[in-house]
C-alpha cells in the first residue's frame, strides 16, 4: 500500500514536472541578450565599461555605484531574461536623487546620460514585474560610454 | 356597473401609475460591476541610505579607454596610448597582491595600445595577464580564453577593431565577475593597477597641456579612492604584500587627501603623478 503511495506520488511529481516546469532565473539569455546590444553598440561608437547580471524576483533590484566623466555620455541598459515583464532603470545622484529613469514598459530598458560633473552616481536595476511573482528572473546590466 | 366601472377604471389608473413611478415593470438597467483599477507595479523608493548600504562597486572604476574618452572630451588631445612607457614585470612573484596589481597595469597598458601595437607586443602582454590570471587562481576558463585572443593576435585572425571589443569585455565583463583562489581582493587590486595606472597617464596629460583647471573632471575620484583603500588596509591585508603594497596605500591616502580639495591646482596634479609612480615604479 504504501509502495504504491510512493509510486503514486512519484508518478504525479513526475506529471507536475512535465505539465508546470519550474521557473528559474536565466542569467546566460539575459548576458547573451546584453552581448549582442553591447556588440551593436560599437557600431555607433560605444564601448562597454562594465556589463554583470543576476537573478532578481519581482520588487527586487540591485544597486551598482558607478564613476561617470563630465563630457563623456552614457548608456545603462538592461536585458532581462523571458521571465521578466518590465525591467527599470533608475539612476540616482550621490545624493540619492533620482536624475533620469527609463518609462518604457519592457525588459531591455536603456537610459542615456551625458553627467556635466564627474561625480558617483548610483544605478538600481529594478525587476518591476515578472510573469511569476515567486520566481526570479536573469536580470543583466551594462554600462557603455562614448 | 356603470357606477363600479368608473372606481374600477380609477383603480387601474391609479396602479398603473404607481407602477410607472416604481418602474416596476420597466426592463432593470444592466449593473456594471466596479471595474477593478489595474495598478501596474512601480519600482520601489530607495533611500539615500539604502542606496549606499546595498551598492555593488562593479562598476565603479572607470577604464583607462574611458579615461582616454574624457580627456578628448575636455579638449586635451594627448594620445595616453603614445605615452604608455616600456614594462617588463614579473609575473610569477609569490607574493599575489603583488601579481593582481601589476596584472591591472598591464591590463591597462593593452586597453591603451590595442589599435596600435606591434602584434608581437600585445602578444606578450596577452600571455603576461594570462600568467597573472594563472597565479591568482582564475581557472581554466579564462586562460583558455586569453589563450584564444592570443593564438588570434599571432595568426592575424582578429581585427584591431575587434580585438578592442573583446578586450573591453575581458577587462569590464570577465575579470570581475571571477572568483580567484587568491580571495576576494583580486579584482580591486587588479582594478587599483588599471586605474593607477590610467591616472598617472591622464595627470601626466594635463600637466604637458596645462589644463589645470579639467584636472577636478578628470582625476577627482574620491569613491574609487575609497573603494580601494578598503583593500588595502585594515583587517583581511596579507602582512606578508611587501613594500608595493604599502606604498599602495601611502599613495591612496595621498589621493584621498586631495579629493577633499574643492578644486585641484597644479601642484595637487603633480602629486597625482608623483605619487601614482611610486608605485608603478616599484613593480
Amino acid at each position: 500500500m504504501s509502495r504504491k503511495l510512493t509510486l503514486a506520488a512519484a508518478a504525479l511529481a513526475l506529471g507536475a514536472l512535465f505539465v508546470a516546469p519550474a521557473a528559474f532565473a536565466d542569467e546566460d539569455e539575459a548576458e547573451s541578450c546584453l552581448r549582442t546590444k553591447i556588440w551593436d553598440g560599437y557600431n555607433d561608437g560605444w564601448a562597454v565599461r562594465t556589463a554583470t547580471s543576476a537573478s532578481l524576483k519581482q520588487g527586487e533590484y540591485r544597486i551598482y555605484l558607478v564613476t561617470l566623466y563630465a563630457g563623456n555620455e552614457y548608456q545603462i541598459a538592461g536585458c532581462a531574461d523571458s521571465h521578466a515583464k518590465n525591467i527599470d532603470i533608475v539612476l540616482h545622484d550621490a545624493d540619492g536623487n533620482v536624475v533620469s529613469q527609463d518609462k518604457t514598459d519592457d525588459r531591455q530598458p536603456v537610459l542615456t546620460f551625458k553627467p556635466k560633473t564627474t561625480d558617483t552616481y548610483f544605478v538600481a536595476v529594478h525587476a518591476t514585474e515578472l510573469t511569476d511573482t515567486t520566481a526570479p528572473a536573469g536580470v543583466g546590466m551594462a554600462v557603455t560610454y562614448r | 356597473m356603470s357606477l363600479i366601472r368608473p372606481r374600477t377604471i380609477l383603480a387601474l389608473v391609479a396602479i398603473a401609475a404607481l407602477s410607472a413611478c416604481t418602474g416596476a415593470e420597466q426592463p432593470e438597467e444592466p449593473v456594471t460591476p466596479p471595474v477593478a483599477e489595474v495598478v501596474k507595479p512601480e519600482p520601489a523608493q530607495i533611500s539615500p541610505e539604502e542606496l549606499a548600504k546595498a551598492a555593488d562597486n562593479i562598476a565603479l572604476v572607470p577604464s583607462p579607454a574611458e579615461m582616454q574618452k574624457a580627456l578628448a572630451a575636455a579638449g586635451i588631445q594627448a594620445k595616453l596610448g603614445e605615452k604608455v612607457p616600456k614594462r617588463s614585470l614579473k609575473m610569477d612573484v609569490p607574493n599575489k597582491d603583488q601579481v593582481a596589481v601589476r596584472t591591472g597595469v598591464i591590463l591597462a597598458d593593452l586597453l591603451l595600445t590595442v589599435k596600435t601595437a606591434e602584434k608581437d607586443k600585445l602578444a606578450k602582454q596577452l600571455m603576461d595577464i594570462k600568467t597573472g590570471m594563472d597565479q591568482l587562481g582564475a581557472g581554466s576558463d579564462i586562460a583558455a580564453t586569453i589563450q584564444d585572443l592570443h593564438d588570434r593576435v599571432m595568426n592575424d585572425a582578429v581585427s584591431r577593431d575587434d580585438l578592442v571589443k573583446e578586450l573591453d569585455e575581458l577587462s569590464g565583463a570577465i575579470i570581475p565577475e571571477i572568483e580567484y583562489e587568491a580571495g576576494p581582493r583580486s579584482v580591486p587590486l587588479i582594478q587599483a593597477g588599471s586605474w593607477l595606472g590610467g591616472a598617472n597617464l591622464v595627470a601626466g596629460a594635463v600637466i604637458e597641456a596645462k589644463s589645470f583647471e579639467k584636472a577636478g573632471d578628470l582625476l577627482k575620484q574620491p569613491a574609487v579612492v575609497n573603494y580601494f583603500q578598503g583593500y588595502v588596509k585594515g583587517e583581511g591585508q596579507d602582512k606578508a604584500s611587501g613594500e608595493v603594497i604599502a606604498q599602495l596605500e601611502t599613495t591612496l591616502n595621498t589621493l584621498a587627501e586631495i579629493c577633499t580639495h574643492e578644486t585641484l591646482s597644479e601642484e595637487d596634479v603633480k602629486t597625482i603623478q608623483s605619487s601614482t609612480s611610486s608605485v608603478l615604479d616599484l613593480l
